[in-house]
């Protein structure tokens, strides 16, 4: 499977915290990774550096051989990759559906001179971006609640709606941030079924999560982090069989 | 009747400077207080046009808010790249500095004020043809802006204030929404400068002074922010309430300060009794009818 993220030397820290210590990762196209680690281990700040909302101190990052260091959050996720957010990030002033429209791929009547002198152009836009929603809304099985706000919603189809809005920029490599705390029932099986097809269809994913038995059925390989450094990779077995790493984990 | 047109041109203005500002402040979400800086450089750019460089007044009045559109941009670029709080300093700066600089330059008039602005009407023209063209402007200006702020176009606004780094995160460009969004709203203050300087055909720096910020952002929060209707029902009530004042028959030398006193006491009041203002704005974001009635559609 070709390289789809590509991760070197990456690097920061905040005042005296180390959050990231000369990272290496690749994530490969259809692999789906598991990034494990106790709090604090600086899983969410690596999904930060990497989507271009922290800047780091050095380390470059690539998408599919397109190099992103230094670039701006937005572009980078025009460019194909997509997050989702540990604290959910949502738009309460907005409906579900309009929250998915916020992450359409094209979306020319955010540009205030288009709106205005390419009214037509926006107009299509739009039509094609709410189709894609709905189709997106569908497939997350979210349809019934498009018109709803999202703070109304049950809380793991809030979680849902994380992943259906980042899906909106067709992303290449998605990040999803502990995407299972706090649901269960119909939710947690939308999304590991949702995961999986995104992986099958050539997106690589890499993925943050304390539910072992979760990170066990999904993911491809294992990746454990602490204090800001990758210590170990390899299958998802090998890594819960260390006992070294699980004294680290449970902080004994 | 000349006093009956000159409240209802002002009243005009001040509806296309509230609802300016409210799209800046409300909508966008930043936080500046240069508003009246940015109605003085339209003012001054086009009555300066106007009488020493021979353009017409009316290609003058445009060419003054694009003047004052561009300054907006100057001025937005690099403190919106680094933060929203950089704009309110900023636009302290701006507002202070152009005004003393207004103060202080020969060719502006200085302190004096300018003289001998070009009208836009010939003489003889009847002043209401005047106070048709101000409120059609101001009429149009406000649809413009409901227009944007119920398209796509608002909703990412709503989406970015609600939380910028998601809003990054999927991909769109929040600082260049900012500067847009700013440039728009100083552009439109701008025109109204233009508008008021060739009908009374006379400017002083005072009238933009910090003062007018005061008295625009009241407008913009007993009316309602985020409401289309909010600030122009403002800016009618804080023109017609000092104006009664005037009938009180009070001392001169108490007339000003009972007006300052009206506009903080009123924001006061609205900041504990109804911070939503007059006319409240939802909390959630609403579209175009017929945008609603497509997704009805699902
Ligand atoms: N913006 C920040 N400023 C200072 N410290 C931070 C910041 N972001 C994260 N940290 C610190 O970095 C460490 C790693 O945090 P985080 O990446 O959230 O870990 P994890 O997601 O693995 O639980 C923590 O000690 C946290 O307090
Ligand atoms: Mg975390």
């Amino acid at each position: 499977m070709p390289v789809s993220l590509e991760v070197r030397g990456l690097s920061k820290r905040f005042g005296g915290i180390v959050v990231a210590d000369a990272i290496d990762l690749e994530l490969r196209a259809g692999r789906i990774v598991g990034l494990i680690g106790p709090n604090g281990a600086g899983k969410t700040s690596f999904f930060n550096l990497v989507s271009g909302v922290v800047r780091p101190d050095s380390g470059t990052v690539a998408l599919e051989g397109r190099d992103l260091t230094g670039m701006k959050a937005h572009r980078r996720a025009r460019l194909g990759l997509g997050r989702t957010w540990q604290s959910l990030r949502l738009f309460p002033s907005l409906s579900v559906l309009y929250n998915l429209l916020i992450g359409a791929r094209h979306y020319p009547g955010e540009r205030l001179a288009t709106l205005i002198l390419e009214h037509g152009r926006v107009h299509r836009a739009e039509k094609a971006g709410r189709q894609r929603a709905l189709e997106v809304l569908q497939r997350t099985g979210l349809d019934g609640f498009a018109h709803r706000e999202v703070g109304s919603v049950p809380f793991g189809q809030q979680k849902l709606i994380g992943v259906a809005r980042a899906l909106m920029n067709e992303p290449r490599c998605l990040l999803l941030d502990e995407p299972m705390a706090g649901v269960e029932g119909q939710a947690y099986r939308t999304i590991q079924s949702l995961v999986r097809t995104l992986a099958a269809e050539g997106i690589s994913v890499c993925v943050v999560e304390h539910n072992v038995a979760f990170i066990r059925d999904l993911c491809d390989e294992g990746v454990f982090m602490f204090a800001g450094r990758v210590l170990a990779r390899g299958t998802v077995e090998s890594l819960i069989a260390d006992r070294r790493l699980t004294e680290l984990y449970f902080g004994t | 009747m000349e006093y009956l047109y000159t409240i209802a041109i002002l009243m005009a203005l001040n509806v296309i400077l509230a609802s300016s500002f409210n799209f800046v402040i409300g909508y966008g979400g930043l936080i500046s207080i240069a508003h009246p800086v940015f109605y003085a450089i339209g003012a001054y750019g086009s009555a300066l046009l106007a009488r020493d460089g021979g353009v017409p007044v009316l290609l003058a009045i445009p060419a003054g808010a694009l003047i004052a559109l561009a300054a907006s941009v100057l001025v937005a670029l690099p403190s919106v790249r680094i933060s929203g709080d950089y704009l309110l300093i900023g636009s302290i700066g701006v507002q202070l500095g152009i005004l003393e600089a207004i103060k202080n330059v020969g060719w502006t008039g200085g302190a004096g004020g300018l003289t001998n602005i070009p009208a836009l009407l010939r003489p003889g023209t009847d002043h209401g043809v005047y106070v048709a063209l101000v409120v059609a402007l101001a009429v149009l200006s406000v649809l413009l802006l409901h227009w944007i702020t119920r398209s796509g176009y608002g909703r990412a606004m709503s989406a970015m204030r609600d939380d910028e780094l998601a809003f990054a995160a999927l991909g769109r460009n929040a600082v260049a929404m900012k500067v847009a969004i700013f440039a728009l709203g100083c552009g439109l203050a701008g025109l109204a400068g233009g508008l008021y300087a060739h009908y009374f055909r006379f400017l002083a720096p005072a009238q933009f002074d910090i003062l007018q910020s005061a008295a625009l952002l009241t407008m913009v929060v007993v009316g309602g922010m985020r409401s289309t209707f909010g600030p122009i029902l403002g800016a009618i009530v804080l023109e017609v309430l000092p104006q009664a004042i005037t009938f009180l028959d009070l001392p001169a030398g108490l007339l000003g300060p009972m007006q300052g006193i009206l506009f903080t006491g009123l924001v006061l009041v609205f900041m504990f009794i109804r911070p939503q203002g007059l006319i409240a704005a939802g909390s959630v974001w609403r579209g175009r009818a017929l945008e609603e009635g497509h997704a009805g559609q699902s």
